[in-house]
């Protein structure tokens, strides 16, 4: 069964069409990797997945839910988790409470319960030396593997991953990747946008390449990038290769 | 003016000087304290933006409460606190309670504050980034479990030097006070004044006192300033555990 279909989604901002009707879905435990040129919408659709965005039209199914229809938005929230380009690590706190606020407030955890979960995903990636570090004083690298351990924090049942290394300086991407590599082969589902193009080969079950608000192709990776049926595709790949 | 005369008025009534300053400090402290509290409040109100899924009820009575905002901030700002202490006082004293004239300063100077407030931290609330709300609400936080764990702390210390300067303006400020007749700084100066017919020595201890109340308060609050912006020092470093992978363009 799909864990996330989306069927015909339009979205538009003032008059500006950014979705043009996007179909794809991801099984349970799958990879699938958004990519495309800047401005085709792929951060766009992830957003609507995760509510922070509404859609004008078509369907999101969520595991096995129309997410329009949902009551409590923030439950619903705390399954799909989700990771930014910029981090976004609560500045006013350290990393342990980056990871224990939520699991706090939202699963109502106990401060201990709390505090050993978000030590398990630490260590996971390679961040617990820096339990009790401010934000500030992290490399980006380092603020986005917090930023990921506390997405998992929340028992999430799938992570969006929003370009999680284009604000990273080249040489902390790789440790970033290595993260959500260990992730995939821990099953875990992911849908990730990124620019990242030998990852995506590498990692992903399933690429989807959208341009222009629309899907224009999508399938096995080793099929898109070395027989990409699109001309677009072909044009932007070879562009970025 | 002799400096040995302004010695003297200040030996002489010393204690009158001192219950002054006590007024003075207890008026300004605890009106820029409630100032605050009132301003967290309303100026919190004013920076929730409803949500995309927010009922239109919700979304009308939040336009509702945001007009009354306006109008308190522009009254309250746009009229002088002078003005709003006598009418207030004798606006309650002779129509509800004769109530305390040191509870009416309190009352004035902390709703006045607050309407200044409500400003400092709307845009304290503003200057926060937005990705910081995101994160919150994509964790499945409540907007007000946001609004309370991670949007106010970083509002108010982004606030803070605007915030401290309330206070100093308050101990200024609450000279005007005196037109209730309370026992602060200005009001007792003028009866000594009142009474040595020494105008100029006494309003120039008066000034001195002023001027040592303010300074000092700057002191600590650039002390605590400094606190504030000290963020613990652990240095970043590179985590060897993980090996860089290889995303040479080669590999496609």
């Amino acid at each position: 069964m799909a864990i996330i279909e989306v069927k015909g989604v339009r979205k538009g901002f003032d008059g500006l069409h950014v979705l043009k009707g996007i179909d794809f879905s991801i099984e349970k435990g799958e990879v699938v990797c958004l990519i495309g040129p800047s401005g085709s919408g792929k951060s766009t659709m992830l957003r609507c997945i995760n509510l922070l965005e509404d859609i004008d039209a078509g369907k999101i199914v969520v595991l096995g839910q129309d997410i329009s229809e949902i009551r409590d938005i923030n439950a619903y929230r705390s399954k799909v988790g989700m990771v930014f380009q910029q981090f976004n690590l609560f500045n006013n706190m350290n990393v342990l409470d980056n990871c224990t606020l939520a699991q706090k407030r939202v699963l109502k955890r106990s401060e201990e319960d709390a505090k050993k979960i978000a030590m398990e995903h630490l260590l996971k990636v390679g961040m617990v030396d820096f339990a009790n570090a401010y934000p500030s004083t992290l490399s980006g690298g380092q603020k986005q593997r917090v930023a990921i351990a506390r997405a998992l924090c929340m028992d999430p049942e799938i992570l969006l991953f929003d370009e999680p290394t284009s604000a990273l300086d080249p040489e902390m991407v790789g440790e970033v990747l290595n993260v959500i590599r260990q992730l995939a082969d821990e099953d875990m589902t992911m849908l990730i946008v990124t620019h990242e193009m030998a990852f995506a080969r590498d990692v992903a079950d399933k690429v989807v390449f959208m341009d222009g608000g629309i899907v224009l192709e999508e399938g096995r990776p080793d099929d898109i990038f070395n027989h990409p049926k699109n001309e677009r595709t072909r044009q932007f790949l070879a562009r970025i290769i | 003016m002799s400096l040995s005369k302004c010695f003297e008025i200040l030996g002489k009534y010393y204690p009158s000087f001192l219950l002054g300053v006590r007024t003075t400090l207890i008026v300004a402290f605890i009106g820029t304290f409630i100032g605050f509290l009132i301003g967290l409040f309303v100026g919190g109100i004013r920076a929730i933006r409803p949500d995309k899924t927010a009922r239109s009820s919700s979304v009308i009575f939040k336009k509702i409460v945001d007009i009354f905002i306006k109008i308190y901030v522009e009254v309250f700002r746009g009229t002088p606190m002078m003005v709003q202490a006598v009418f207030i006082y004798y606006l309650v004293y002779t129509n509800i309670v004769r109530w305390d004239k040191m509870f009416a300063a309190i009352f004035v100077i902390s709703i006045n504050t607050g309407a200044y407030m409500a400003e400092i931290i709307r845009s304290g609330i503003q200057a926060v980034d937005p990705g910081q709300n995101e994160a919150a609400r994509s964790l499945g936080m409540s907007s007000m479990q946001t609004m309370m764990d991670v949007i106010l702390p970083q509002a108010i210390k982004n606030a803070f030097p605007a915030i401290g300067n309330e206070l100093i303006v308050n101990i200024k400020d609450s000279s005007v006070l005196m037109i209730i007749s309370i026992t602060e700084l200005m009001f007792q100066s003028n009866s000594i004044a009142g009474t040595t017919y020494r105008f100029t020595e006494t309003y120039f201890v008066t000034a001195m006192i002023y001027l040592c109340l303010t300074s000092l308060s700057s002191v600590v609050l650039n002390a605590i300033e400094k606190r504030l912006n000290n963020t613990k020092t652990s240095l970043p470093q590179s985590d060897t555990s993980f090996k860089s992978i290889s995303i040479a363009k080669e590999d496609l």
